[in-house]
C-alpha cells in the first residue's frame, strides 16, 4: 500500500523552491568545469605534512565546536587585515564551508528579527539556506548597471520600511562586483543610524586586487556585522569545506549551539590544514591575483572581439556574462557554466577564470 | 550562560569545558573512543592529499565511498541499497541525524522517541518545530521499549518512530520480535522509521541487532544513520552517512546541500579505507569494550550500584538515587571533587535526574581509577544528607 505519509513529505518537498534552488559546486569537477566560484589548485606540500603530522599525532577526535584555538586566532588576524575589522578569536567559528557559514547566520541571527532582506540576485545557497526552515524574507531590488548588487537606496528603503537584518555579498558571488568605498561607508551609515545588523559574504574578497571595502571595518561593526567566507580561498582545500562566520560576541552561543548540533565539530584534518594554509596565503593570494589578472584580461578581451556583454566585476575569479543564450553552446564543446538563473538573474551566465576560460570565449566564435 | 541554568547540550558542554582544565581528569563521559584512528586510515588520507585527490565531491558524497557504504551496510545490516540514489555521506552521525529529522518532520509534526534518548534529537526536532513524544523505559526491564507503549503514543500527528539501537544513552538493543512488531506498527499506522544504527558493532552477550530496514516492508519507509567515528575512532573526521529510499534520500540530497555543501574530500577517502581495509583494528576495538564493560559492571556490583543491563554501546546508564540529589548536581560533584566526567541523565531526558551515563572509553586503569574516584565522591555526597 502506498504512504500516505510519504507522499505528503514529497509533496511538501516538491513545493520548496527555495531549498531545490541548484547549488553550483564548490569547486569544478575538472578545468573545463567552470560552473565553481573556487579555484583548482593543489595542495602545497608543507599543508599536505602539517595535516598527516597532526592526524599521525593522534587529532582524530572531536575537537572544540567553534574550532580549534590556533586557528579562530588565525582567521581573526585575516579577516581583520583584509577588511580593517576588529575580530577576536572568540568571534570566530570554524564551519565545514561557506555553504554551512551561511546557513548557519541566515537560521540563527536570523531568527532574533522578524525578517531578513536578501538580494534578488544571491549566491543559491541563501535560498537555500532559508528553504530548510521558512523565514519571511524581504527581497531586495538589485541594480542590473551595478553588477547586480542592491543599490545604497534599495538597501535604504528597505531599512526604512523595517528590515534589521540583510543578507549581503560584496563580491558579488554571480558577477564579482564589490562595492566601493563610498557604497560601503553609505551602507555603513544605514546601518548604524537605523541599528541594523547585516551578514555578509566577502568570501570571493580575496580576490579583488588591493581588496575590498568592508562593511566590518565600521566603527560598530562589533555589534552590528556578522562575515562570513571560505578559510584560505586557493590553497587547494576548496572540497576540504572549512569555512568561517566572524560574528558579534552575542550571536557567537546561539550559533556555536546549533553547529554542535549538527556536526558537534568540523573535521580536524580540515583544521590543521587550515591553519598551516593561514601562513602561505598571503605569498600564495599574491601570485594567484597576477595570474587571475592576466587571464581575465585575455578573456574579456575574447569577449569583446565577440561582442559578448560582459558585466563588469571586481573579482579576478569569476566573470560573468550577459548571453544565457551561449551557455548550451558551451555544454555542448564540453564546458560548464553556472546559469545566472539559480542566482535569480536568468539572462546571466557566470564562468570561472582558469587556463581553459578562454578556449571557452573561443569556441563561440 | 549560568552554570544553574545550563540543561540538556548545554550543560554537557558545560561539564566537558570545565574537564579541560584539570591534568588529571577521566573522562568517562563523552562518547569519544581513547584509541586513535587505525594507521591505515591515516595514511589512505596522506596517500589522498599526496596524490592531489582533494577534488570535486557532489554533495552526496563520492562514487567511491557510497558503493562502500552501500556494500557494508548490505554486509553488516541486510540493507540493500543503490550507491547512485540511496545513499548520502554526511558531516559524522550528528549531521545524519540533523537531516533524517529535518527530511520527515514539519512543524507540528510528532515524534515517537523512546526515553531516555541522545539529547540532539530533542535539539534537532526543536529546529524542526516537531514535538517529541516520550515513551518512558525503565531500567528495571533494562530499558526495553515496549511496542504496545510506543502504539500507545500514536496520534493523528505522528510522523515517525525513532528507533535507536543499542540506545544511547540507556545501551538496551531493541529485540528482533520487538523490532518486527515496531515495524508492523509503523507499517500499519503509516508511519515513517528514523533509525540511528551507529553502535550496531557493539553488541554484546547474545543480544542481536537488527535494522528496521533489513525487515520486509522496512526499507521504503526507513532513514538509517550510521557514523565511522565509534566503530573505527575517528570522531575527529566527521564522516558519517544515511541510506534510506531514494524518493526521500532526493530531500536528504537537498537538504545537506542547503546546510554544509557537502563532506570534507580527504575524509571521505579514509572512510574509503575504513569501510574497504582491514578490518581487525575494529575487532580489536570490539574486544576492548567487552572486556572494559565487564570491569565497569563489576565495579558498580561491587559499589552495590543498580543500573539497566549494558547490552550494546559503548557505556552504562546508573541509578544514582541513593544519592538524593539530581544527576546533574553529582556530576557536578564528581567533576569538581574527584576529576571525573561522568554525563548525568538530565541531559538527556527530563525524568532521568538519577542517572549517570557511564562510558568505557579509557584504559582499564583509568577506569578503575575513575571508579573509585567516583565511589570517593558519591559517599561523601551521601554522608553529606
Amino acid at each position: 500500500m502506498a504512504s500516505q505519509i510519504k507522499a505528503e513529505i514529497l509533496t511538501d518537498h516538491a513545493a520548496n523552491a527555495a531549498l531545490n534552488t541548484p547549488l553550483p559546486p564548490a569547486i569544478g569537477r575538472n578545468a573545463k568545469d567552470l560552473s565553481a566560484d573556487g579555484l583548482l589548485s593543489p595542495l602545497d606540500e608543507r599543508i599536505i605534512a602539517a595535516a598527516s603530522e597532526a592526524l599521525e599525532a593522534g587529532q582524530t577526535h572531536y575537537v572544540d565546536v567553534p574550532g580549534i584555538a590556533p586557528l579562530r586566532e588565525a582567521i581573526a588576524e585575516s579577516v581583520n587585515a583584509a577588511s580593517g575589522a576588529t575580530y577576536a578569536a572568540g568571534n570566530i567559528i570554524v564551519t565545514a564551508g561557506a555553504q554551512e557559514s551561511r546557513f548557519l547566520t541566515i537560521q540563527k541571527i536570523g531568527e532574533t528579527f522578524d525578517n531578513i532582506a536578501v538580494p534578488a540576485v544571491a549566491h543559491p545557497g541563501a535560498q537555500k539556506a532559508l528553504g530548510v526552515r521558512a523565514r519571511q524574507v524581504v527581497s531586495l531590488p538589485v541594480d542590473a548597471t551595478r553588477g547586480y548588487l542592491p543599490a545604497v537606496d534599495a538597501i535604504a528603503k528597505a531599512v526604512d520600511a523595517g528590515a534589521r537584518l540583510l543578507y549581503l555579498e560584496s563580491p558579488s558571488r554571480l558577477t564579482g562586483a564589490a562595492y566601493s568605498s563610498e557604497e560601503i561607508a553609505a551602507i555603513g551609515q544605514i546601518l548604524r543610524e537605523s541599528g541594523a545588523s547585516a551578514i555578509c559574504d566577502q568570501g570571493l574578497g580575496v580576490w579583488v586586487d588591493g581588496g575590498v571595502a568592508s562593511l566590518a571595518a565600521m566603527e560598530d561593526a562589533p555589534a552590528q556585522i556578522t562575515t562570513i567566507g571560505e578559510a584560505y580561498p586557493g590553497m587547494g582545500l576548496a572540497s576540504w569545506f572549512i569555512g568561517y562566520i566572524a560574528a558579534p560576541e552575542e550571536h557567537i552561543p546561539a550559533m556555536q549551539s546549533q553547529k554542535q548540533i549538527m556536526a558537534i565539530c568540523t573535521s580536524t584534518a580540515a583544521q590543521f590544514a587550515a591553519l598551516e594554509a593561514s601562513g602561505l596565503f598571503a605569498e600564495a593570494q599574491a601570485s594567484k591575483i597576477a595570474q587571475l589578472k592576466r587571464l581575465k584580461r585575455e578573456i574579456l578581451a575574447s569577449a569583446a572581439s565577440l561582442n559578448l556583454d560582459a558585466i563588469a566585476g571586481d573579482a579576478l575569479n569569476l566573470v560573468a556574462l550577459r548571453a544565457a543564450d551561449v551557455a548550451d553552446k558551451l555544454r555542448g564543446v564540453g564546458f560548464d557554466v553556472a546559469d545566472g538563473g539559480a542566482f535569480g538573474a536568468p539572462a546571466v551566465i557566470r564562468l570561472n577564470v582558469n587556463a581553459a576560460t578562454a578556449d571557452a570565449i573561443k569556441a563561440l566564435s | 550562560m549560568s552554570k544553574k541554568k545550563a540543561q540538556g547540550t548545554n550543560l554537557l558542554y558545560q561539564l566537558i569545558g570545565e574537564a579541560r582544565g584539570y591534568d588529571d581528569v577521566i573522562i568517562m563521559g563523552r562518547g569519544d573512543p581513547d584509541f586513535d584512528t587505525p594507521p591505515h586510515i591515516v595514511a589512505a588520507a596522506k596517500e589522498a592529499m599526496i596524490k592531489n585527490h582533494a577534488d570535486y565531491t557532489p554533495p552526496e558524497g563520492l562514487l567511491a565511498l557510497r558503493e562502500a557504504i552501500a556494500e557494508r551496510v548490505k554486509r553488516v545490516n541486510d540493507i540493500d541499497v543503490d550507491p547512485a540514489s540511496e545513499v548520502v555521506v554526511t558531516n559524522g552521525g550528528q549531521e545524519a541525524l540533523f537531516l533524517m529529522v529535518l527530511a520527515v518532520i514539519a512543524p507540528g509534526d510528532e515524534l515517537i522517541v523512546p526515553e531516555p534518548n541522545y539529547n540532539t534529537y530533542a535539539d534537532s526536532l526543536a529546529f524542526a518545530g516537531g514535538r517529541k513524544v516520550e515513551v518512558q523505559t525503565y531500567a528495571e526491564s533494562d530499558f526495553r521499549a515496549d511496542p504496545a507503549e510506543v502504539r500507545a503514543a500514536i496520534s493523528d500527528r505522528t510522523r515517525a518512530l525513532l528507533l535507536v539501537s543499542p540506545n544511547n544513552p540507556a545501551a538496551s538493543v531493541i529485540s528482533p520480535a520487538d523490532m518486527r512488531e515496531m515495524l508492523d506498527i509503523a507499517i500499519e499506522r503509516d508511519l515513517m522509521v528514523i533509525a540511528d544504527d551507529i553502535y550496531d558493532l557493539f553488541v554484546y552477550d547474545d543480544y542481536e541487532h537488527v535494522s528496521p530496514a533489513s525487515l520486509p516492508g522496512g526499507k521504503e519507509r526507513t532513514l538509517t544513520l550510521n557514523a565511522l567515528s565509534k566503530a573505527y575512532s575517528m570522531t575527529g573526521w566527521r564522516l558519517g552517512w544515511i541510506v534510506g529510499p531514494a524518493d526521500i534520500m532526493a530531500r536528504v540530497k537537498e537538504l545537506k546541500a542547503a546546510i554544509s555543501g557537502g563532506t570534507s574530500v580527504i575524509s571521505q577517502h579514509a572512510g574509503i579505507a575504513a569501510l574497504t581495509g582491514p578490518q581487525d583494528a575494529v575487532e580489536m576495538m570490539a574486544e576492548a569494550y567487552r572486556r572494559r564493560r565487564r570491569l565497569v559492571l563489576d565495579a558498580l556490583d561491587a559499589m552495590g550500584m543498580k543500573y539497566g543491563l549494558p547490552q550494546g554501546g559503548q557505556f552504562v546508564f546508573a541509578d544514582i538515587g541513593f544519592t538524593g540529589m539530581d544527576s546533574g548536581e553529582v556530576a557536578q560533584r564528581i567533576l569538581s571533587e574527584q576529576h571525573v566526567l561522568a554525563y548525568p541523565g538530565s541531559a538527556f531526558s527530563k525524568d532521568r535526574k538519577d542517572y549517570l551515563r557511564m562510558t568505557f572509553l579509557q584504559p582499564e586503569d583509568q577506569l578503575i581509577e575513575g571508579l573509585e574516584r567516583m565511589k570517593v565522591a558519591m559517599a561523601k555526597i551521601v554522608a553529606e544528607r
